[in-house]
């Protein structure tokens, strides 16, 4: 049945005006259209693989090429082209960068038969690369007992705590490896997985070479295949034919050039003689964005949050007035954390214990709960609190730091002391030399405050217990909180990852409510990389190589 | 001049020993500690204390020093202190490097300053000789590491155009290797040429004020004779002596330009060392650099007993 309108209204016809109009909101819908496409449309676009060409980006010049002698980045990167690890952090156009989530590698599976064992399963035929004198023999269970054995006895090995829950590792049979733990530790996957340190090495190598310094050494399971070492100029890799990766790698080499000087890293990107960002995690400078943007508008462009807290003020909370949470509290509403990004970062976010950019961990600031009060800017409250604490006249103090990570730094500690003094607390700076304030302060030896980033955060584990169990080394601020360690201790074993997710909240929230680290902020990064260079994606890893063996370039 | 060259030979013997006590104290006193430095990365010895004497830096600093000294005398530079590879040997891998560098900074800066500063003179208070003067001043006051910003920045950000900085041996591509040199080289050469060419410009302007030059403009002598072959001879000895104080100039520009351009020298050695406090490598770059300065002044001096005989040593 037709409902009878009581008054009809005269027929309509198509007006010009409705034409246009719809015209309009067609246009307007279509115009928009890109801003709904997920973030991994170049991935998307990136059509059939293509062989060939050879990938030229900015790297380091690697301090020597043995991962178990030291941490720096520099060496770690360069090795992830030759190199592989037992699991991985996956690779690819669809992982959101800041998720860092263990995927297979040199292990094809792994199983847990109870909480403390851990068994390995090697995928068959992978291939050492075709040098002397490992010749492209077959990796077997034995090369990864053996690199381990060392990782964890080599007395020059500062990650050694990473893998301090395993108390001995067995070869099953040639294929299968056995890691037995002291105590339940569910972190221990993750810690496999990330690309420091954990390079799968060949005993005939060390044997033959006494350590791993030499660029001769770099004998791998990796992608590429280090050709050639020009120091300060640059590491040249072929193509591993026999990567057991199906198809991979679909260049024909790398050239990781050590550039220096920003400006000319970053007029090298812009006349195309690199193909990607010259920044670290080949990105650009957030200063140089909106030029390059402006001139370069064909580039790709990816923006996201760093998963290093930038700048941290650490307290001796062992030490008066520090011990005082209120006082405590009172320094964290002094700091206009916006105030650091907008003046120092130009782009960030204020972050919580896990920095913004461990996307999967790192709880937004209003999710903090009664702690997200502190992160307020409120100068007046922030004086209220000193008076409770019975320093309604302030106090003097010194805040150490070290021009070794940049000016960025230095001024963000500059604007901290003047939001300090504006509450009523004096602060001396005190700049060290690099060596010396990673011999001191980095390690907790400081007196009043001290202020510096925090390490990278691939999973929760490394920087809250770290920062926080009475224990470490890197407890900078001497925190001591048995409720905080039991919960700390409590993540450590709980195998539901739902149920740790929540416990690592848990943290966040109580740390923000106490305040024990002042954390400002993570910076904004943007990757970006030539339009022809296919398949790729940004994700603050040392795992350059993974990237580069998944890309592929269509000039 | 057997006796003048003699005697400043043994002049030179007493200049190093001084250069390699300042260079050997001054590197001790810089702020800063290798040995904390390598502590930091905890790979070479399990306490500091044992880290010092591992590098046989817990012995007194005079100590450190004579056994350094005999070193240096056998011809051994020590090793580097972080990638334990002798310094000579590094050092001969860079130096082809940086003395073609200079070398072409050198033929610059006289390219520049011998022929413009003639024809300022010559051409005294005309257009030519003010703007040549004016562009002097310029070339004078920009730091050279602001003018290699300003040559790899701005033509990137207008045209999308780089010069070459990747660095290629000769052996593997000529004419690349020739070309990433002509940048940095005509910015290493512009401020000693402009000084140069300043100095020229006056010593000419004083020399074709002599009765000599009269004399020869008088006999009918063509103007390039006049001013070539007698004029600028007797005008450029002075500039010879400023050529060996600018090679100095050229020296430490180096540094900069090398970490610009992506060249591997040893300026570029040299800046990373002292960042990373390797003494050993720090004193044997600037031994061997003030070394080849010390040589090159005594071929200067050489030179200028030759071009004026009456030169002799007191």
């Amino acid at each position: 049945m037709t409902r009878q309108q009581a008054h009809p209204g005269p027929p309509r016809d198509v007006r010009r005006r409705d034409l246009l109009k719809a015209g309009l909101a067609a246009g307007v819908t279509l115009s928009t259209w890109p801003l709904h496409t997920p973030s991994v449309l170049w991935g998307a676009e990136a059509g059939q693989p293509k062989r060939g060409g050879i990938l030229r980006v900015r790297g380091w010049d690697p301090v020597h090429f043995d991962h178990h002698l030291t941490l720096n980045f520099k060496t770690n990167t360069t090795l992830s082209f030759a190199y592989s690890t037992l699991v991985r952090y996956k690779v690819g156009v669809d992982i959101r960068p800041g998720t860092f989530t263990v995927e297979p590698h040199l292990a094809e599976r792994w199983e847990q038969p109870d909480d403390t064992t851990y068994i390995f399963h090697l995928r068959h035929g992978v291939k050492w690369h075709n040098k002397p004198p490992l010749n492209g023999r077959e990796l077997v269970a034995d090369d990864v007992k053996f690199t381990y054995d060392r990782f964890i006895t080599e007395p020059g090995n500062a990650l050694r705590f990473a893998l301090e829950s395993v108390e001995r590792i067995e070869v099953v049979d040639r294929y299968t490896v056995k890691f037995i733990l002291k105590e339940p530790y569910v972190w221990l996957v993750n810690m496999l997985a990330n690309p420091a340190g954990t390079w799968i090495i060949a005993p005939e190598v060390v044997q033959q070479f006494g350590d791993l310094k030499k660029a001769e050494s770099v004998i791998g399971t990796g992608p590429f295949i280090l050709e050639r070492y020009e120091p300060n100029v640059k590491t040249v890799f072929k193509r591993n034919p026999d990567y057991f990766l199906k198809d991979q790698p679909y260049i024909d080499g790398v050239e990781w050039l050590i550039l220096d000087d920003p400006s000319t890293g970053l007029a090298m990107y812009r006349a195309g003689q690199i193909d990607c960002g010259p920044a670290p995690w080949w990105s650009v400078r957030q200063q140089d964005l909106e030029t390059l943007k402006k001139s370069h508008p064909h580039l790709v462009y990816q923006d996201f949050l760093s998963n290093v807290t930038s700048s941290v003020i650490y307290l001796r909370t062992d030490t008066s007035p520090f011990n005082d949470v209120r006082v405590r509290r009172a320094i964290s509403m002094a700091v206009d954390r916006q105030g650091i990004i907008d003046g120092v970062y130009i782009r960030g976010e204020p972050t919580p214990a896990i920095a913004r950019g461990a996307t999967e961990w790192s709880l937004p600031i209003d999710q903090l709960g009664e702690g997200a009060r502190y992160y307020q800017y409120d100068p007046k409250e922030a004086r209220r609190l000193l008076a409770e604490a019975g320093l309604a006249k302030g106090f003097k103090t010194q805040i150490n730091t070290t021009g070794g990570y940049g000016p960025d730094l230095l001024d963000a500690v500059q604007l901290v002391q003047h939001y300090l003094k504006d509450v009523g607390i004096e602060v001396e700076m005190k700049v060290q030399e690099y060596g010396a304030y990673m011999a001191t302060t980095f390690l907790g030896k400081f007196e009043g405050m001290s202020m510096g980033p925090v390490s990278i955060a691939w999973e929760p584990d490394s920087v809250l217990y770290g920062m926080y169990a009475p224990d470490q080394p890197r407890n900078s601020a001497h925190v001591n909180d048995p409720k905080l360690t039991a919960m700390l201790q409590e993540q450590r074993r709980t195998q539901d990852l739902e149920v740790r997710k929540q416990l690592i909240f848990d943290i966040q929230r109580y740390v923000a409510a106490q305040q024990y680290y002042v954390y400002t902020n993570s910076n904004m990064q943007t990757g970006t990389w030539q339009p022809y260079v296919k398949n790729y994606a940004p994700n603050p890893s040392f795992d350059y190589g993974g990237r580069a063996a998944a890309l592929w370039l269509d000039r | 001049m057997r006796q003048y060259v003699l005697k400043r030979l043994c002049l030179v013997v007493p200049t190093l020993l001084l250069i390699s006590i300042i260079v050997f104290s001054l590197n001790h006193m810089l702020p800063g500690d290798v040995v904390v430095l390598m502590f930091e990365e905890k790979a070479y010895a399990k306490d500091l204390d044992a880290l010092r004497a591992k590098l046989g830096l817990d012995r007194p600093l005079y100590v450190q020093y004579f056994s350094w000294l005999g070193d240096v005398v056998q011809g051994n530079l020590g090793e580097s202190l972080w990638t334990k590879r002798p310094v000579v040997e590094e050092m001969m891998r860079r130096l082809p490097v940086t003395f073609e560098l200079g070398a072409m900074g050198i033929i610059v800066a006289l390219c520049i300053a011998l022929p413009i500063g003639v024809l300022s003179a010559i051409r005294q208070d005309t257009l030519k000789d003010y703007a040549a003067r004016s562009i002097a001043i310029v070339g004078l006051s920009v730091p050279p590491f602001w003018k290699a910003t300003l040559v790899i920045v701005l033509p990137s950000i207008w045209f999308g155009w780089a010069p070459p900085l990747q660095f290629t041996p000769f052996a593997e591509n000529p004419w690349q290797h020739l070309s990433q040199f002509i940048l940095p080289a005509l910015i290493l050469g512009i401020a000693p040429g402009a000084s140069l060419m300043r100095l020229t410009r006056a010593l000419m302007l004083e020399v074709l004020r002599q009765d000599y030059i009269r004399t020869a403009w008088s006999k009918g002598m063509r103007e390039p004779r006049v001013v070539l072959r007698h004029a600028l001879k007797n005008a450029v000895i002075p500039v010879v002596t400023l050529l060996g104080l600018q090679i100095i100039q050229i020296a430490n520009g180096t540094v900069i330009l090398e970490t610009i351009f992506g060249l591997p020298g040893v300026g570029r050695f040299l800046v990373d060392a002292m960042f990373q406090r390797d003494y050993t490598v720090v004193q044997g770059v600037i031994l061997l650099t003030s070394s080849i300065i010390v040589v090159v002044n005594l071929l200067v001096d050489m030179t200028y007993a030759y071009l004026d005989p009456r030169i002799r040593y007191q």
